[in-house]
């Protein structure tokens, strides 16, 4: 939604997004997906070598994309094991969202076994 | 292999995504490359919930505990020279550790500092912008605070701008 507030305003944009199939559904104009855990779109902290493959690749997109809904992967190898990083980069403590929906589905869980 | 946008994702909240219908904006606005990389003036965009600890408050976490299903559409602004110890993240949906270790893998103000310097690209933006992601309605980020951050990098002649939804 930035991105298409952006272009509209004169701008052009590249987003690097490790959800590119919600981009596509959105339609961003320029989009470079990486698989990589969320919190991280240009790599692991202190590895300056992996976030610059990473911008240097939305830089290509940039220049080279032809027209409106322009993607492109690029490839990158996650250091840490993928179950690990799955949980590595979810909040220690669950969002409000989160806690709100297990509440409601605990009382929805409660109200069958009463009904029973 | 193309990228698997589900991943890192619980298997509730992918089934969550990959039925969620969106309106897709038609037709996808565009505005082409006007000059080389090297000429062009970048602003940085992400939606990490960062901000300079010494320069500006932080997001409004405390009222999203407790109204959940809202998200601060308010935007912070990280100067080009911030220090990595000035960064802070309100962020209630994800682990910002590796963020306050290292603002480059969500606002890449040193490396695009480099780039500039390797003559890549023109030149980065002496300030760059930081929104918190979870907006459960974007209404205000389409009606005011995206067009308001516009309006402040046209300020800045800015050309392009990388986003980088964490």
């Amino acid at each position: 939604m930035l991105a298409q507030t952006f272009e509209q305003a004169g701008f052009s944009t590249v987003m690097v997004t490790m959800m590119p199939f919600w981009a596509e559904k959105m339609g961003t104009p320029r989009t470079l997906g990486v698989e990589v855990p969320f919190g991280h779109p240009l790599g692991m902290p202190g590895d300056s070598e992996m976030q610059m493959m990473i911008i240097r690749a939305a830089l290509s997109l940039l220049q080279d994309a032809s027209g409106p809904g322009a993607a492109r992967d690029v490839e990158v190898e996650w250091p840490r094991p993928s179950d690990e990083a799955r949980k590595d980069w979810q909040p220690l403590e669950a969002s409000p969202i989160i806690k709100m929906m297990r509440e409601q589905a605990q009382a929805r869980a409660e109200d069958r076994r009463r009904e029973t | 292999m193309p990228v698997d946008s589900f991943k890192y994702l619980p298997r509730s909240i992918a089934a969550y995504y990959q039925t969620l219908r969106v309106d897709r904006v038609d037709p996808i606005p565009w505005t082409a490359l006007s000059k080389p990389l090297r000429e062009c003036r970048f602003g940085l965009v992400t939606t990490a919930g960062i901000y300079d600890r010494e320069r500006e408050p932080p997001f409004d976490a405390e009222r999203e505990k407790r109204q959940p299903i809202w998200g601060d559409p308010t935007y912070r602004r990280i100067r080009r020279d911030v220090m990595q110890s000035q960064i802070a993240a309100s962020h209630l949906h994800i682990n910002t550790r590796d963020i306050l270790a290292d603002v480059n893998i969500v606002l890449p103000v040193r490396r695009f500092v480099a780039l500039e310097e390797q003559g890549v690209i023109g030149s980065l933006a002496s300030v760059n912008y930081s929104f918190m992601g979870y907006q459960p309605n974007t209404n205000e980020w389409q009606e005011r605070y995206a067009p308001e951050v516009a309006a402040l990098m046209k300020d800045e002649a800015i050309d392009a701008v990388l986003l980088t939804p964490a």
